[in-house]
């Protein structure tokens, strides 16, 4: 689970990346190209940190 | 929008957006019965005065539960560090909130903007005002029959499970849906995963603290837009009013809900929503 979770965040990571870049307008207000969308950026960066914080806890010693 | 105009509709999103009646709804409502055709709820500046409203009524929700909040962050960042979950109350609560976000925040960026192009107007925002009201009794209807046939007892909110938690972050985002209550739909879905009503609205009013702060958060560049200053005053006004109202509302429905349950406001959705869907498909309010 500790992989799945890493990986996990590792996508959110770059897809946050990618929409903060303007190079992917999936499921935004305008649809526009090459616009900045901040919002989906801010709330897949929060995602990959939870994961992160999943990887921790699947890590930690019992 | 006039002086006047602002704050009315200051004081009527800090009452609506935890009294289980929408704000959503009333900000679309309200206007179009008052005739207020000055106020255009998509320019620049009303887009500006309403970032304010909602930063005022998540700060009066920050200080409402400062103390809880201040222990669920600690022990949050505590279980973080130690990288294992404990039975500490707050630290339980805290990953219930974490978990019952996630739906909000995913599916309010993706479905927001097209769920407020569709239904925008007075005549849907009634209709789910009405719909919000029976939702509130058929709640309450589920609730009783759960307890009485299967002998459901009331649970902690600490006690919550995580699928629970999940399924009332979706309840949530319903409230999108302008008319649809955010502390009404998630307190119906506490309610129905077992949480009495006061906890039901505690799990909500926390719950809805990250989700309106973040949402004002991320819309604060539309403040610093040329024709946003046009309403500076009017928003500074407004957000104080907006918090005032907040925390007075918050004061009084924690209380409220310790010995009442929703169906007062189930019959103000459905008669306010009838009379308003009534006048919206007569053409009397646009």
């Amino acid at each position: 689970m500790r992989v799945v979770a890493i990986a996990l965040a590792i996508i959110f990571f770059i897809l946050g990346i990618l929409y903060g870049l303007g190079k992917i307008n999936f499921f935004t207000q305008s649809g526009a190209a090459h616009a900045y969308h901040i919002t989906h950026l801010v709330v897949l960066w929060v995602l990959a940190l939870l994961c992160l914080i999943w990887a921790r806890f699947q890590s930690a010693p019992r | 929008m006039t002086f006047f105009q602002a704050l009315v509709l200051a004081l009527l999103q800090g009452v609506s957006e935890l009294f289980p009646v929408s704000s959503l709804g009333h900000t679309i409502l309200v206007p179009a019965v008052l005739g207020w055709h000055n106020v255009d709820r998509s320019s620049a500046p009303f887009l500006a005065f309403v970032v304010v409203l909602h930063l005022g009524t998540a700060l009066a929700l920050v200080v409402f539960y400062r103390a809880q909040w201040y222990a669920i962050v600690r022990a949050l960042i505590a279980s973080v560090v130690r990288g294992r979950l404990s039975d500490d109350r707050d630290e339980r609560i805290g990953w219930r909130l974490v978990v019952a976000t996630i739906p909000v925040g995913v599916l309010g960026i993706i479905f927001e903007a097209p769920v407020r192009r569709l239904f925008g107007s007075p005549a849907p925002a009634a209709l789910f005002l009405m719909i919000n009201g029976l939702v509130m009794f058929a709640g309450e209807a589920l609730r009783r029959h759960q307890r009485q046939t299967a002998g459901r007892a009331d649970k902690p909110i600490q006690r919550l499970s995580y699928a629970g938690s999940l399924s009332v972050g979706a309840a949530q985002a319903l409230a999108l849906l302008p008319g649809i209550s955010r502390s009404g739909i998630s307190m119906v879905a506490g309610l129905l995963c077992d949480l009495d009503h006061e906890d039901a609205a505690r799990f909500s009013f926390l719950l809805a603290t990250p989700v309106i702060l973040a949402a004002a958060l991320l819309e604060m560049p539309k403040l610093f837009v040329p024709a946003a200053h046009v309403v500076l005053v009017q928003a500074l006004v407004g957000g104080i009013a907006a918090g005032i109202a907040a925390y007075l509302s918050v004061a009084f429905l924690t209380r409220y809900f310790r010995s009442n349950d929703l169906r007062p406001f189930g019959w103000y959705c459905v008669v306010v929503g009838t009379i308003c869907l009534i006048l919206a498909r007569r053409g009397i309010i646009t």
